[in-house]
């Protein structure tokens, strides 16, 4: 565990190093990231000062809603989300087996490898929102605060499932940049309140897919709202995550090179 | 008359080699066939929730709106680019070498290059979707005037290459310039109208934007699509706004030219 603790905070490293040496590259990116997520935002927000809404919902819980999937993106960003890229790029370039001689986890190894600071920019764009949004509603009780860690984390599982099956699919669907066009498409339909939905859309989006729980179940519960179907979703979340590291870890095992 | 025959000819010649490049990769293009609908149905429920007993938003009726995002949708397979992308990569690998030598223009070949890959997206992206969004989803997706429609389409192709290619030489400059093109591609999304239609920014906003290239790369079209425009307060008629979109477009490839020549003096190579 140590050991691996260690190569962590190597790979963190050597995250910033790069960072540096590329530095109004990555400035800009944090810049773009910041202002991708207030412009994301944008779009409620011009909906209701239009006069326009989603009915039982105020602008400012929809907001946390968004503020909260945000945050969730963020740090799948900067953690485990650039396990896609690196498993898909070592498998196009046939070199897949040099990470498989390194004497630690494969999978493990590949998400250190691939922390990235990039997505600092959005986080603190999306605690930023976030704040903003709880200033302006009811403040949450101990209860709410604790049901909302739990949700989010829970949403984070959802978030690393969606890596590892993306990073899966990259295995058989060779070299395509656009596997994670798809899954950001899926994902949208957890930005919003789920009751714009129809009934067959929210029991894909809470039981089977189950993206509710990234951005909607954890503001939901910090606003009060959640109900009983937030904790039913909890399970199946579990069971996505582990779909993704069964999935990830045998194709690891079918995977076959020629030595890169 | 020779010139023109002998331009076309090479652009054919390239655009026929990118199509069959790219359609080794058709599953990469038809990937829309699946992402286009599932976005189309969010902005669906998200618009129809919030119209709710609504009539008219901002002067648009909710079947506007639904075929305004079909179209912008579309008509983004159609105009599609990334020839900054492809240009700073060669400038940054040092490829780009190999073009100065070439007896070519290289925004010529690039130009041709998109007409390839965007017949390629006519085939796998563009004529599924429409029959995805018209069959499926029973949304009129017919142009309300078809021939000013097509035009304003060949406008904001012609737009959307020579400002993604101005983009691409700053990495003449730059090197690494993915961040510039984050940045702009951000600002795009915004303000072409992909994410909203540009009604809903305050008036002042929707104004100023007559004068960036933003709105006359999807919004434009997009709404001589739907058969209406309006902006900042002003509702144009189809010619005219078309009209204004070709002087734009005049002027982005006056501006691209110039910065072209500054681009192929500042640039220097030492062997690729």
């Amino acid at each position: 565990m140590k050991r691996y603790l260690l190569i962590y905070r190597e790979c963190i490293k050597v995250a910033f190093a790069t960072a540096s040496t590329y530095r109004l590259n990555f400035f800009l990116n944090s810049v773009i990231m910041l202002l991708g997520d207030i412009l994301f935002p944008l779009v409620t927000i011009l909906i209701y000062g239009s006069g326009a809404g989603f009915e039982g919902w105020t602008i400012y819980e929809v907001l946390l809603i968004q503020s909260v999937f945000t945050m969730s993106m963020a740090i799948a960003d900067m953690s485990f989300h650039g396990i896609m890229w690196a498993t898909m790029f070592a498998v196009r370039e046939g070199n897949f087996e040099m990470v498989l001689l390194m004497p630690v986890d494969t999978m493990f190894l590949l998400m250190a490898k691939t922390f990235s600071i990039d997505g600092i920019g959005l986080l603190f764009g999306g605690i930023a929102i976030f704040i903003i949004s709880l200033i302006n509603l009811t403040a949450p009780t101990l209860i709410m605060w604790l049901q909302f860690v739990a949700m989010f984390v829970v949403g984070m599982m959802v978030m690393l499932g969606i890596s590892l099956i993306m990073a899966a699919t990259s295995f058989k669907w060779v070299g395509n940049s656009r596997i994670p066009e798809i899954f950001d498409s899926l994902r949208s339909f957890g930005k919003y309140p789920q009751s714009i939905f129809p009934k067959t859309v929210l029991i894909v989006s809470s039981y089977v897919l189950p993206v509710a729980m990234i951005g909607f179940f954890p503001a939901a519960a910090l606003l009060g709202r959640g109900g009983y179907v937030m904790f039913y979703a909890i399970l199946p979340c579990v069971l996505f995550m582990t779909l993704g590291i069964l999935l990830y870890r045998s194709m690891v095992r079918l995977y076959q090179g020629v030595g890169g | 008359m020779n010139y023109i025959r002998h331009q076309f000819n090479i652009m054919r010649a390239v655009a026929l080699v990118t199509y069959k490049e790219w359609s080794a990769y058709r599953t990469h293009t038809m990937v829309s066939i699946f992402v286009g609908p599932v976005y189309f149905i969010v902005q669906y429920f998200i618009w129809t929730a919030a119209y709710g007993g609504k009539s008219e938003i901002n002067g648009m009726s909710l079947t506007q709106m639904v075929t305004y995002f079909g179209a912008s949708t579309l008509i983004g397979y159609l105009t599609m680019d990334f020839a900054d992308w492809n240009l700073q990569m060669l400038i940054r690998t040092g490829k780009f070498l190999t073009f100065a030598m070439r007896p070519i223009n290289h925004r010529f070949f690039a130009f041709s290059q998109k007409v390839g890959h965007r017949f390629l997206g006519l085939m796998f992206e563009f004529v599924p979707c429409y029959i995805i969004f018209t069959l499926l989803f029973g949304v009129n997706m017919v142009p309300k005037h078809l021939g000013w429609t097509l035009l304003s389409v060949a406008l904001a192709f012609l737009m959307n290459f020579y400002v993604h290619y101005i983009l691409g030489m700053t990495a003449f400059w730059f090197i690494q310039s993915s961040g510039i093109r984050r940045v702009f591609d951000l600002l795009a999304g915004v303000f072409s109208g992909v994410f909203i239609p540009l009604v809903f920014f305050p008036e002042a906003m929707q104004k100023f934007l007559f004068f960036l290239p933003f709105p006359y790369m999807s919004y434009v079209p997009a709404m001589v699509f739907t058969g209406g425009f309006k902006l900042g307060g002003v509702t144009m008629s189809i010619p005219l706004i078309v009209g204004l979109q070709g002087v734009a477009v005049v002027m982005v490839i006056g501006l691209c030219s110039l910065i072209y020549r500054a681009s192929m003096r500042h640039f220097s190579g030492v062997g690729a």
